[in-house]
């Protein structure tokens, strides 16, 4: 509290006569200059020491010394001298409240000692703090009311334009206590909606182990997160919180799995919500939490209306495999996409010669892309109508047609002949002859163009696939001799990093 | 970088000199190329050209004879312990994996010869509150329980080691919550409601075996309705499905054959009965080694993860960590029935070029900056995640592993007996100071640290 100005004028006149001291600049060097006004001589006192005083000075040291004992009964004096001395008092204009030395200021959010403010900044300081005094008596004042709305029930609302007054409200609220604490009431605390759920925060030692610094604004969405969570809500809002969450961090497997439970308890539309994934897959297209929800909602989707509505079903697929395809041409590889797709068509039952198509022009876009050739052979062989149900695929399957066999034979040979060393074509060729319960040896002729003179002097290799393919063809025909030479190149010559591989096979001949 | 020791030392520049020999076979495009070019060759062209500097000794200061740098320890630790320490805002996206981050650190570290037991304090009490009162620990507090991040918060306590680590987790609602994630097809689920996949079968197994669960379904399990009388019943015909026509493994029924997905399958395999019994019976051996083989590349040295894709340090683990299963189903237990230890031949039998791998991990995959770690390749920042499985891929690279002794009781399971030994055969590459610690086949923690968990766990009767 400042001292009350007509005692520091008076105090002020009777000790520097002699300078007329400097205006303060600082909030310190106020106090400190307020300090000497209601402390008269003692400037001089810390100069010179008592006895260097003069004998005025001293009386007027002792005097004012004594104010506060004389006044408090501490000191007993005489009727008579009491008199006097309150007249010597009264005469000398001495103060009655003096300022203890060293007053403390306190620090603002940055460290900085208030006292080395200057005295503007001060002001403004404490217009802010008034500012936020008053915001927060009528903040409490909104909060009475709505609880009063509450219990008043049905139609005892709070107006729309009081809740934008109060979010605004908020709003500047948590504006001055940045400013003035370096508080950061995040945008939640900040919107009445959520005054009824307690965040649980995060609490971990101060030396936990790959401690991140999370930044403010989603370390306060995951502790409202793990609120609701807890308390099993499925809201409207909860849902636009795990919007909030996910779009600063779509790896938070616990936020989608949470959304799945809100999308369906809710029962909100499965479209709206595809609709709304399809940017955020965009966005991350290496994420695959996306592609696990999708499936979920799939899933969903699929019990609650597209089990008994094949229309909606075949259209669903349709604008799923746009979709995809759509991501597949900037991630042509992407095993979680692939995967996906892989789910639709089994649940829709989506094997269409469209599906077959599609896949087929990304194969000829890039013939080394074997998420692609994986894909085919899935459309291909799991296809119920063609395939056993539950037949692995790296065995026989009686009932895949001849016809499909021999197609897709002729196929990969087609791809073979365009690229020799591409291997994904030879695993398809390999594969589709499991399926069909074919040996090797019904490809040895195609196979065998790929080299020429093995062993000998014009000895040329275009395929090291077909090498390793005929040594087997060479071993089933007991032809050990040829199947070793075939191995032995590929070791030596074709495919050496791999020699240990092929020794191991040229030992398995025996 | 190779420009900074010219002009300080005398003597001839690297690659130059007579006494570096690097075989052709890592220093020159394959004998064999397409004509056609499509995207995939492209990439598989830029590749090498990134590669072959790294190679060739170019990119680096100081190579040994066979063209190799030093494997620099105290860079990559420096860069490990920076990783377990705090970490900027930028690491948003790792808070549902934090664990991983953890198990990732220690066990590299523990590779490198660390001492990690100092950290258990502070891994004790950063895990208590990711554990959920449901059973499982989550990517955080407050996060759900996941296969992915139990495993890896398991083996980190296990690789810090003692009782107080070992007692944090809560072993009946470990076991409840395992029920609820075994599936009717006998997969297992990595979350409530979250998908089914290969890597369920392998967490689910390692958990479930290293702290000695019960293996009896709870009533209220998915699987309990379709059959299933126990946590692993069903789990071998599962991962069967998973093989595909090129031989490798896929995360589920159905998709394309990924070497992650292939260290998984065989893990799961070798731990729900000995591998020379499960690993042949549920995989089509010939394809599967067929497969895993074509993974490897010159003149990269190191293995892809499908393909016609690129190489990538973490496959040494994934793909490199399969041949001592492999070889485990090939040769059964070799313990000879003296107890005699078995004779070393000095023939080199390994399927794969362990030579090549350890090129390709010490010439490309090392971050010699001063950041430290190890990478993806040598266009890619290094991270934890690929510190630990590339130091994993160098040690099973190192190291002759053998399976000695098959489990007493099919129901023990990861009971098989395993012995390390340094691989000596053929020519040695690198540096002896550069050979680091061993880790286990199956776990891919520390052997020792494996046995202490274990006989912890099994000194303990019900929960």
């Amino acid at each position: 509290m400042p001292p009350k100005a007509k005692a520091a004028a008076k105090a002020a006149t009777s000790d520097s006569k002699a300078a007329p001291e400097a205006t303060p600049e600082t909030v310190g060097e106020r106090s400190k200059q307020r300090f000497y006004q209601t402390n008269p001589v003692q400037k001089r006192f810390e100069e010179v020491g008592f006895p260097g005083l003069t004998p005025a000075e001293k009386k007027t040291y002792a005097h004012a010394n004594l104010i506060l004992p004389v006044a408090n009964r501490l000191v007993s004096l005489s009727n008579k001298t009491d008199r006097e001395y309150w007249k010597h008092v009264a005469k000398e204009g001495l103060p009655c409240r003096r300022l203890k030395n060293g007053y403390r200021w306190g620090e603002d959010k940055h460290g900085r000692d208030i006292g080395t403010y200057r005295l503007d900044e001060l002001k403004k300081r404490t217009l802010s703090q008034a500012r936020l005094t008053a915001l927060d008596v009528l903040h409490r004042q909104f909060l009475a009311r709505r609880e009063a709305a509450a219990a008043r029930g049905e139609g005892g609302e709070i107006s729309p334009e009081e809740l934008d007054e109060e979010k605004k409200r908020r709003k500047e609220m948590a504006e001055l206590k940045r400013e003035l604490y370096g508080e950061i009431p995040g945008p939640l605390a900040s919107d009445p909606e959520w005054d009824d759920v307690a965040p649980i925060p995060q609490t971990e030692p101060e030396d936990a182990l790959a401690r991140i610094a999370y930044p403010d604004e989603y370390a306060e969405a995951v502790s409202y997160l793990r609120a609701v969570m807890a308390a099993e809500e499925y809201s409207p809002r909860c849902l636009r919180l795990t919007e909030r969450v996910i779009a600063m961090n779509p790896a938070h497997y616990t936020v989608w799995l949470y959304r799945f439970k809100i999308v369906s308890a809710l029962g909100l539309p499965v479209l709206d919500e595809i609709q709304w994934l399809n940017g955020v897959a965009l966005d991350n297209l290496k994420n695959y939490q996306i592609w696990h929800h999708r499936q979920l909602l799939l899933d969903h989707h699929f019990a609650a209306t597209l089990a008994a509505d094949p229309d909606a079903a075949k259209q669903f697929a349709k604008s799923e495999t746009d979709f995809i395809s759509r991501i597949l041409a900037e991630d042509t590889k992407n095993y979680h996409v692939w995967s996906y797709r892989q789910y639709l068509v089994t649940k829709l039952g989506y094997w269409s010669p469209f599906e077959l198509a599609t896949t087929q022009s990304m194969i000829e876009d890039d013939l080394r892309n074997n998420s692609a050739w994986s894909h085919r052979f899935f459309i291909v062989f799991s296809d119920p109508s063609v395939s056993t149900p539950g037949s692995a695929p790296t065995e026989h399957d009686p009932k895949v047609p001849d016809a499909i066999i021999d197609r897709e034979t002729q196929y990969a040979k087609d791809k073979i002949l365009l690229a020799p060393q591409n291997q994904s074509a030879w695993h398809y060729l390999r594969g589709v002859l499991v399926k069909g319960g074919r040996g090797l040896g019904t490809v040895s002729e195609f196979a065998s163009q790929f080299f020429t003179d093995l062993g000998g002097e014009g000895e040329s290799v275009r395929s090291s696939h077909a090498l390793d393919l005929m040594s087997e063809v060479y071993h089933k025909q007991g032809d050990v001799e040829k199947a070793r030479l075939c191995l032995q190149r590929l070791s030596d010559k074709w495919d050496p990093v791999r020699e240990g591989y092929w020794k191991y096979r040229l030992a398995e001949l025996k | 970088m190779a420009a900074a020791a010219v002009g300080q030392q005398p003597g001839p520049a690297h690659g130059s000199g007579p006494s570096i020999s690097i075989p052709s076979l890592f220093t020159q495009p394959p004998v064999i190329r397409d004509e056609l070019e499509t995207d995939s060759s492209h990439l598989q062209d830029e590749t090498v050209e990134e590669c072959l500097p790294f190679l060739s000794g170019l990119e680096h200061d100081k190579v040994n004879a066979h063209g190799i740098p030093r494997l620099d320890r105290e860079r990559h630790a420096r860069f490990l312990r920076k990783q377990l320490g705090a970490l900027p805002s930028a690491y948003v996206g790792a808070d549902p994996s934090r664990p991983w981050i953890f198990y990732w650190c220690l066990n590299a570290l523990s590779l490198l010869g660390e001492d990690v037991e100092p950290y258990r304090a502070r891994l004790v009490e950063t895990v208590r509150p990711m554990q959920n009162p449901t059973g499982g620990f989550g990517g955080g507090f407050g996060q759900a329980s996941h296969l992915a991040t139990t495993y890896a918060v398991v083996l980190s306590l296990a690789l810090v080691g003692g009782e107080e680590a070992y007692d944090v987790v809560d072993r009946r609602s470990m076991w409840k919550w395992l029920c609820q994630l075994k599936q009717p097809d006998g997969g297992f689920q990595m979350a409530v409601g979250g998908e089914e996949d290969v890597r369920g079968a392998y967490c689910a197994s390692v958990v479930i075996s290293l702290l000695n669960l019960p293996l009896n379904l709870s009533p209220e399990s998915p699987a309990s309705a379709a059959g299933h009388t126990d946590l692993v019943s069903g789990l071998g015909e599962w991962v069967r499905l998973c093989q595909t026509y090129e031989g490798g493994v896929s995360a589920k029924h159905g998709v394309e054959a990924h070497g992650a997905y292939a260290f998984c399958a065989l893990g799961c395999l070798s731990i729900i009965d000995s591998p020379h019994r499960s690993v042949r019976k549920y995989m089509d051996m010939p394809r599967l080694i067929s497969w895993l083989s074509s993974r490897q590349y010159a003149p990269e040295g190191g293995f892809s993860g499908r393909t016609n894709k690129l190489v990538d340090g973490c496959y040494s683990h994934w793909v490199g960590g399969c041949w001592p299963l492999i070889e485990a189903s090939l040769s059964g237990p070799t313990a000879s029935p003296a107890g005699q230890p078995l004779q070393v031949t000095d023939e080199d039998d390994s399927l794969f070029s362990r030579n090549g791998l350890i090129r390709y991990i010490l010439c490309c995959c090392q971050d010699m900056s001063k950041r430290g770690g190890m990478r993806d390749k040598p266009s890619k920042y290094s991270d934890a995640y690929h510190s630990c499985y590339v130091l994993s891929g160098l040690s099973s690279a190192q190291t002759k592993w053998r399976f000695v002794a098959s489990r007493a009781h099919e129901t023990l399971l990861g009971d098989d007996r395993w012995e390390a030994s340094p691989h000596t055969s053929g020519v040695q590459i690198f540096d002896e100071d550069d050979r680091i610690a061993t880790t286990h086949p199956v776990y891919a923690i520390p052997p020792h640290k494996v046995d202490a968990i274990r006989s912890y766990f099994l000194s303990k009767e019900g929960f």
